[in-house]
């Protein structure tokens, strides 16, 4: 062995000192100082290092890291030789997996080890692996940003960090399912606390919150997010984060594969976090209408999950049997039948009956609200002059199927208004119910709308729907209120929700919040019945079907031109977008691309497509590395296969995505 | 025990007291004389049409010939299961309950529009599937059965069954049916009775059946407003009777049967759509070819993600004013979310937009020469509007194109954000029935193997590890790609091998086979063994021979067949020889009561056996009377109109 001496204490053969500091990166960390030749070899290195240390410890995560060469020393049976190391280099012997504090798509913050030591791609498969989110290979981590106010820390001490460092994942087991969640979130409270703030909707933020963080204002904002993405191939070692480091984990690559409710309940979740936030914070532009589909969801969607009905696994019971399901099918019928059905007459179809004021509006008569007696059954509209001429006939008599219900209803002033369009063959005819109080409003209303789509107040869901109008009301009111509600912490109820916490900033500004409220109430008549699952889908899928969905912006410069411009990245296609007008210049699709190629001391990506189209630009906003990664990233998920499952070619990834280290 | 037996116990009473206002309620089919307003006719169709005689009358010869074919195909129909469930309950038979239920019987009442033909016949359906269970249900209190009590489970269960029987009844009896009048592309019509459940699909499979056309993915149900000069194809997916009680009583609306290659055109060349836009205009033909595998791709890349892609779309278009015939120039853009246009002064960002519509409760039609009507400034109008709003109105919304070829892609685009995923699917589903049909007229000679995939371009790419693409798998199934290739093929070429490419009835679907009765023939034979003492026969039961012996119209007394108008051609394949029809109710509005096996439609024709049809009604009167009944009302209708016309 190394270190061999002769009584002098001269040493005879060729070994000399290595000294080797304990700990992580630390100048002043403990050191010792080994004898070693170059023969040897990494793993006898790592054996003295713990002996010398002489602690009784769990050193098998540890590895030692040379700082110069940025780079661990993994392999153990390479000699000292053959990784160049001499008695000058700058070692550390420490553990693999550091804690980071990463910043979700939920925005809550969550601490974890992570491998520092594995290439990015790899220890984010870990920590998704850790989270049950699937295919790890769609989400990446980012840099957090620089903080330029330090001044403002009235928020920071607030907030809870969730706590995973303890969990250690036996690897190569596949999750098991205990009480709804996977084994290792079920050990203690604590982590229970941390799956559900994985697996369930975050509240909406504070509007105020809303408008302090920045927004990009231009598409060259845009284009600032991604030049944070950290490097898949490389460990978060070799790129300078150190532990307790703070790093934002975000779906990077916007084609999600096999989307499975049951399999994805966190990896849904935060995808529609990390949907939510792009909307409210403008990363994505979106229309009015679109905006109000939005804010209509997250409310609903906030207010199942406070329901208590994010298990809703339980909901699922297959103890129902035949004829059980039978029965139901024929509540089932009855709820859905036409009117004047024989059937109908076994249940009692609630009616409501009562004094309503009534307005049609017409072309030149200024006529307003008239008293009228009203009877709403089944489906049908009736009214009348006053309650004794009830058994004749009707004024009019307007079935509601297939209608329009519009809310008009401010709170502040008592006025609680029903707008109707009902289709008839001649065009539509419009009419205004209006009602005393929050109560017969509710009922009218809920009553309106399931007749709208067809179905009676016998419905099972008409209780519910009263009750969600009238949470709405109170909704409106609170928010009417103060248009800054910032006495309400995080945990606000349903009641006390704010409406500009649902909505991007700039329809803060747009609308006061009495205005709001009836605009998001309206939308949300048409995802009121959706179950906690089909409305993250759908906003999901809204989210998707955005033209502007999944467009990643780089700015650069290309070749021959002399301004810079935009590139776009999307799953399928290369857009060339200009700078100041914001329109799309040219696409390219990736179908029609050739191969692509970085030259990396000129920083130029060249990419070559069908037809002898080649395109060069250098990257301005970013590292061409990321851009390069970003096409090969897409390049590779278009090749994932459902047959494939979950395992996915790490080798195929780097290699399409790597590169400049290699060579 | 004795607290859930006595629920179902109520429940039970319920139900059949519930079956005893249905049967009742045929009696009372005679309900006050229509509200000469439409809409509420349009929901609960036992209302709204006038009595049985005068509809009758209405109705044309020939429809009421078809009317019958297809009642009878309902009547064998019914015969079948009748036999399934005698044996299943061969348990002795009340048959002072059948026979109560009969008198009730055949009380349907017949209703028409100008081109649509509503038959209530809610009840009628009912009385066919099951009778024999029907003396069960009929017992008032329901005896528990008499089974040694030890097993109370058993008699719960023997409970549940009943009641399930009877649910499974009340289902059946809820279907509405309407007879609709098709016409077809050579001025010639088809009545076909089209049941609640039956989507567009499912008419059109029917229609192929009737017409041995070569069920080409283009062919389409089509409506026409004349009135608003708007026409639309109907969505695979869309349930008829659905769309056509919309229609008001007095309407020229017309369902059509033609091919229309736009129907599907997305799906064959989704270029056109999903890649010429922005920069490359008309002068570039080169996205007009693609090769099948990059549209595949295409296509899966805008259809089975986890959203579909709406095709961008944009452009001015001329909006006409509310109530004026004069049109505005907008600049509209097309989002998954609805149709937007740029406010004045304002730039195309998304946070500028207004909304212009949003397609949740409107359909989208072409218009027919607007240029004329509404002074439109090009004939390449689409209109939105509700399904319900049947006359001109400002609620219908107006918009015309330049040429087109926008057109198109307007009216594709909204679809694709209207029906989003379900459009794909109809489409395969479309392909898979054109796919059968053209292997069966090739009868494998086409069953060559699917060439080799042509290689991308991609492929040239090599080696260097930086920018090489893998390629990309197929993930469509080759079966679909096969038919659809077809598909096309024999829409391009035409028709290769022996059938005769200029008379698409030739196409030899199996059961066309002349003569030979159809599937449902195959009951007879078993008719005779049926174990089971046939119920009495009802009242008006028409002696056996004045059945005349033609198949169809065995059921009717004396009339003989009627003299051929104009459309004698189709009137031809329609009447004499058992339609094709009788075959097809079964594969896709048979409703849960299980079919026995020999009623699969596909059964070969040779299996089929001619029995003499008086003796196959005497077996089973207990189904057959109420169509007796109802049938006898037909008949007199029929001879009454004839009397008329002589």
């Amino acid at each position: 062995m190394a270190g061999m001496k002769t009584a002098t204490g001269d040493y005879i053969d060729s070994s000399w000192e290595l000294r080797v500091f304990v700990g992580e990166e630390d100048p002043e960390a403990q050191s010792v100082t080994l004898r070693v030749t170059g023969e040897s070899h990494i793993g006898g290195v790592l054996l003295k290092i713990v002996e010398e240390i002489n602690r009784k410890q769990d050193w098998s995560d540890h590895a030692i890291w040379w700082e110069q060469k940025r780079q661990w020393l993994l392999q153990t049976h390479w000699t000292l030789d053959k990784y160049g190391i001499l008695a000058d280099a700058r070692l550390f012997f420490g553990p693999q997996h550091r804690p980071v504090t990463l910043r979700l798509p939920n925005r809550r913050a969550l601490r974890l080890r992570a491998s520092f030591s594995k290439p990015l791609f790899k220890a984010v498969a870990d920590v998704c692996r850790l989270l049950s989110i699937r295919h790890p290979e769609e989400l990446s981590l980012l840099r957090d940003p620089e903080k330029k106010e330090k001044k403002k820390k009235e928020k920071e001490p607030e907030e809870e960090v969730f706590d995973l460092t303890k969990v250690v994942l036996a690897g190569g087991v596949a999750p098991v399912l205990f009480r709804g969640m996977p084994a290792h979130f079920s050990d203690s409270a604590h982590t229970e606390a941390c799956f559900h703030m994985l697996s369930r909707p975050q509240p909406p933020p504070d509007p105020g919150l809303l408008q302090r963080l920045p927004r990009p204002g231009s598409l060259a904002d845009k284009t600032q997010l991604h030049s944070r993405w950290l490097d898949s191939s490389r460990c978060l070692m070799q790129q300078g984060i150190k532990a307790g480091d703070t790093l934002w984990l975000r779906f990077k690559y916007y084609s999600f594969f096999d989307l499975d409710p049951k399999a994805d309940q966190v990896r849904l979740m935060q995808l529609y976090e990390q949907a939510r936030w792009d909307l409210l914070l403008e990363e994505i532009d979106c229309t009015e209408a679109e905006m109000m589909m939005f804010a209509a969801l997250q409310y609903h969607i906030n207010k199942l999950s406070q329901s208590g009905e994010a298990g809703e696994v339980a909901s699922t019971d297959p103890g129902l049997d035949d004829l059980d399901a039978a029965l139901n099918n024929l509540e089932v019928k009855l709820e859905g039948s036409a009117p004047t059905d024989v059937l109908d007459s076994l249940t009692t179809i609630p009616e409501l009956k009562d004094h309503l004021r009534i307005f049609r509006p017409r072309k030149l008569t200024l006529k307003g609200y008239r008293q009228h007696w009203v009877v709403f059954k089944e489906t049908t509209l009736s009214y009348y002059k006053s309650q004794d001429e009830a058994p004749g006939d009707p004024i009019q008599q307007l079935n509601l199927k297939g209608c329009e219900v519009a809310p008009d209803v401010n709170v502040s002033s008592q006025k609680f208004c029903i707008k109707l369009l009902v289709p008839s063959p001649e065009g539509m005819s419009e009419i205004y119910l209006r009602c005393q109080d929050e109560q017969q409003y509710a009922q009218w209303m809920a009553g309106c709308r399931l007749a709208s789509k067809g179905r009676t107040m016998a419905d099972s869901s008409y209780a519910s729907e009263v009750q969600a109008i009238l949470a709405f009301l109170s909704l409106q009111q609170a928010g009417g209120g103060g248009s800054g509600n910032h006495t309400q912490g995080p945990e606000a109820s349903a009641e006390g929700l704010n409406p500009y916490g649902l909505v991007a900033p700039r329809f803060q500004r747009k609308f006061k919040a009495k205005q709001l409220t009836p605009r998001i109430l309206e939308a949300h008549q048409n995802v009121a019945q959706l179950s906690l699952t089909e409305a993250l889908l759908r906003f999901i899928q809204a989210w998707q079907s955005l033209p502007d969905f999944g467009i990643s912006y780089f700015m650069v410069r290309f070749k021959g031109s002399k301004k810079d411009e935009i590139l776009g990245i999307a799953n399928n296609r290369l857009i060339r977008i200009d700078l100041a007008v914001g329109d799309v210049v040219k696409t390219w699709r990736f179908s029609n691309m050739r191969q692509w190629n970085v030259n990396w001391d000129i920083r130029q990506v060249a990419i070559e497509f069908d037809e002898h189209i080649n395109v060069a630009f250098s990257c301005v906003s970013a590292s061409c590395r990321i851009v390069h990664e970003y096409i090969g990233g897409y390049i590779f998920l278009s090749t994932r296969e459902r047959a494939h499952g979950e395992e996915q070619n790490e080798d195929l990834f780097l290699q399409l995505t790597g590169g400049h280290e290699a060579f | 025990m004795s607290e859930s037996n006595d629920d179902i116990d109520q429940m039970f009473s319920t139900l059949l007291g519930e079956m005893d206002l249905l049967t009742q309620s045929l009696g009372v089919d005679t309900l006050p004389p229509p509200d000469p307003k439409p809409p509420g006719a349009e929901f609960n169709y036992s209302v709204g049409f006038k009595d049985l005689n005068e509809s009758l009358n209405a109705l044309e010869d020939q429809d009421l010939d078809a009317l019958m074919a297809d009642l009878v195909a309902d009547i064998s129909e019914a015969e079948q299961r009748t036999i399934q469930a005698q044996k299943e309950f061969s348990q002795n038979q009340n048959h002072s309950a059948s026979l109560e239920d009969s008198n009730c019987r055949g009380a349907a009442s017949v209703g028409f529009g100008a081109d649509v033909t509503a038959v209530s016949i809610s009840q009628y359906e009912d009385e066919l599937p099951p009778p024999p269970a029907d003396p069960l249900l009929d017992l008032p209190p329901p005896p528990p059965p008499p089974k040694p009590l030890s097993k109370e489970e058993e008699e719960a269960q023997a409970k549940a069954d009943k009641i399930k029987l009877a649910l499974e009844k009340l289902k059946e009896a809820k279907v509405k049916k309407l007879v609709v009048k098709v016409h077809m592309n050579d001025n010639s019509t088809k009545s076909l009775m089209v049941d609640e459940r039956q989507l567009a699909r499912d008419v059109l499979d029917n229609l192929f059946e009737k017409t041995h056309c070569d069920c080409n993915v283009d062919w389409c149900l089509y409506e026409i407003y004349p009135e608003l000069q708007i026409e639309r194809f109907f969505e695979d997916h869309e349930n008829v009777v659905e769309v056509l009680s919309d229609w008001t009583r007095d309407t020229e609306n017309k369902v059509l049967f033609l091919e229309k290659e736009e129907k599907y055109a997305v799906f064959k060349n989704p270029q056109n759509f999903y890649l010429d836009n922005k920069g490359m205009k008309e002068g570039k033909k080169t996205t007009e070819k693609m090769n099948a595998k990059t549209k595949e791709s295409l296509l899966e890349e805008s259809f089975c993600g986890t959203s579909i892609i709406v095709p961008e779309l944009e452009g001015a278009l001329y909006l006409k004013e509310d109530g004026k015939k004069t049109w505005k120039r907008r600049y509209f853009l097309l989002r998954a979310s609805g149709i937007y246009y740029v406010p004045k002064g304002k730039t195309k960002t998304s946070r500028d937009l207004a909304c212009f519509i949003q397609f949740e409760n409107v359909n989208i039609y072409y218009g027919v020469q607007c240029k004329m009507k509404y002074k439109a400034p090009t004939d390449h109008c689409f209109v939105l509007k509700h399904p319900q709003i049947q006359k001109e109105s400002q609620y219908i919304k107006y918009l015309c194109c330049d040429d087109a070829r926008t057109l198109n892609q307007w009216v594709m685009g909204i679809r694709i954000a209207k029906y989003g995923k379900t459009l794909y699917d109809n489409y395969q589903r479309a392909v898979a029935r054109a796919g059968l049909a053209s292997r069966w007229t090739n009868l494998g000679t086409v069953n060559t193997a699917t060439p080799a995939q042509p290689s991308t371009g991609l492929k040239a790419s090599n080696t260097q590890s930086n920018g090489q693409i893998p390629q990309a798998v197929p993930r469509v199934s080759t079966v679909l790609q096969e038919a659809q290739r077809q598909a096309e093929t024999s829409k391009e070429k035409p028709a290769h091998g022996p059938p005769d490419p200029g008379a698409p009835r030739t196409q030899p679907l199996p059961k066309a086979s002349p003569p030979p009765p159809p599937a449902r023939r195959s009951s007879e034979p078993r008719g005779p063994a049926t174990p089971v003492p046939p119920p009495p026969p009802p009242k008006a039961a028409p002696s056996p021979g004045d059945l005349l012996p033609p198949p169809p119209l065995e059921d009717l007394p004396p009339p003989p067949p009627p003299p051929p108008p104009e459309d004698e051609v189709e009137e031809d394949e329609a009447l004499p020889p058992p339609p094709p029809e009788f075959a097809d109710p079964p594969p896709d509005f048979v409703p849960p009561p299980p079919l026995p096996p020999f009623a699969a439609p596909r059964a070969p024709p040779a299996a089929a056996k001619r029995s003499p049809a008086p003796a196959r009604r005497s077996e089973c009167p207990g189904p057959a009377a109420a169509e007796q009944d109802f049938m006898s009302d037909l008949m007199k209708a029929l001879q009454k109109k004839r009397g008329h016309l002589s």
